[in-house]
């Protein structure tokens, strides 16, 4: 790819109107740090489930101060201030879901987590596996035609 | 040095008589060729610098007057207002402000309008109203333009300019860029006709949502679109940028987009393109 000579926002729309259309069900999850057009590219989901400790956000805090404030150096500021955490976007019903990561050791931890995540995605798709397709797009339309 | 300028500018001759008493505030200084020009001249030449043609940005009134028929422009009535989901201080002053300023409900004006007799559902952005950022309300009003453009099964036109997506909504913004996407597979569905017109500069969420999806793209003469800024990409990728990367000329060179059209031309081939889609119309 000659990627200096392609800027990316031309993909990101088409990922996302491609995903819009999608016949099957679609789940999105966020694993760890989630941010701007990337995320949203493949975000355009049914179901957007989120790990308890991950971060999803419209730009990187250091970004985000940066474009603001115009001083980068105060990304915790931002970080504080722009709802990215699970519980903010689970109120702000931009996600669907929180999955559970249980402290303990870093192997315990792990295997709790994925035991958790992959409940929840068995309990989404026996949900969804009976709805016909265009149900499937239309309750993916809906879920972003009522962001915000 | 300002001063030599002005006074070796030649003037129209109902502006020399009064030349010494025009105002700071009448003259704009040329982004491109550092000219001085007075405003009137620039305002009569379409907002474009008449020494070196670079393209000033336009008021939303400026460019309806400019491709729209006279007194056929009807916005669309949706009173809506941001949440200010993030709960930023001094944001719902801000835009207090800015209407007052600028006369602008928010950075985008949509409606049903007339081009030489063609009715269109039209949008254009505006970049005085803090950058011509999408957040709720602008993601909102081109989600129901486009719905209206299905609804009454009319071609649609969207003018962008902007910084993209609106920091200051966080996260909500940045679902206003597929609650447009979305919105516009269901305009392509229904075989409707969508022009997005890029102008200087279209950016960020603006340039990867709507106005990178028109089935056919057009933009004004050195338009600087894309999607992260230049010294973002170069930082990031440790490399400098090819010459002239990110204006209209390159991305017409790379298939980006489909025409580069001057500001004079717009309102005749905007007429044209939808005389030739008309056909399958019945």
């Amino acid at each position: 790819m000659k990627q200096k000579k392609e800027d990316n926002g031309e993909a990101i729309a088409k990922s996302m109107f491609e995903m819009a259309k999608l016949k099957v069900p679609v789940i999105a999850i966020v694993i760890g740090e989630g941010s701007s057009g990337g995320a949203l590219a493949i975000g355009v989901a049914n179901k957007v489930i989120m790990l308890e400790n991950a971060i999803y956000s419209i730009l990187s805090p250091e970004g985000y101060s940066s474009i603001l404030w115009k001083d980068s150096s105060r990304y915790k500021e931002a970080a504080e201030k722009m709802k990215l955490t699970a519980k903010d976007l689970y109120d702000l019903k931009v996600i669907d879901k929180i999955i559970k990561e249980p402290k303990g050791n870093e192997e315990e931890s792990f295997k709790k987590t994925s035991r958790n995540l992959k409940t929840e995605i068995k309990s989404i798709i026996s949900e969804m596996k009976n709805k016909n397709s265009d149900k499937i797009v239309e309750e993916r339309y809906n879920k972003f035609r009522i962001m915000g | 040095m300002i001063v030599d300028k002005i006074k070796k500018r030649e003037l129209p001759e109902k502006n020399k008589k009064t030349k010494i008493d025009i105002p700071v505030g009448k003259w704009a200084k040329c982004d491109k060729c550092k000219e001085i020009i007075y405003k009137e001249i620039l305002r009569e030449n379409l907002n474009i610098c008449p020494n070196c043609g670079h393209y000033f940005r336009m008021h939303i009134n400026r460019r309806l007057k400019l491709v729209v028929d006279e007194g056929t422009y009807k916005k669309f009535d949706l009173n809506i207002e941001t949440n200010n989901p993030l709960d930023i201080e001094d944001y719902p002053k801000k835009l207090k402000t800015l209407r007052e300023k600028t006369g602008l409900e928010e950075a985008v004006a949509c409606g049903t309008a007339k081009i030489k007799g063609e009715k269109v559902v039209i949008c254009i952005m505006d970049s005085g109203f803090l950058m011509g950022s999408m957040g709720l309300v602008v993601g909102e009003k081109i989600t129901y333009a486009i719905e209206q453009a299905i609804e009454q099964r009319l071609p649609l036109i969207i003018f962008s300019v902007s910084g993209g997506a609106r920091m200051q909504e966080g996260i909500i913004s940045l679902m206003q860029m597929a609650k447009t996407t979305a919105a516009l597979t269901k305009l392509d569905e229904a075989g409707l006709l969508y022009i997005s017109v890029l102008t200087d500069p279209t950016y960020g969420g603006v340039t990867a949502s709507f106005a990178s999806l028109g089935d056919i793209i057009l933009a004004e003469p050195g338009a600087m679109i894309g999607f992260a800024g230049q010294r973002v990409i170069e930082q990031t990728i440790g490399e400098s940028l090819p010459e002239g990367f990110q204006t209209a000329e390159f991305l017409l060179e790379h298939g980006f987009i489909d025409k580069i059209v001057e500001r004079k031309e717009l309102k005749d081939t905007l007429y044209n393109l939808i005389q030739f889609h008309k056909g399958g119309e019945s």
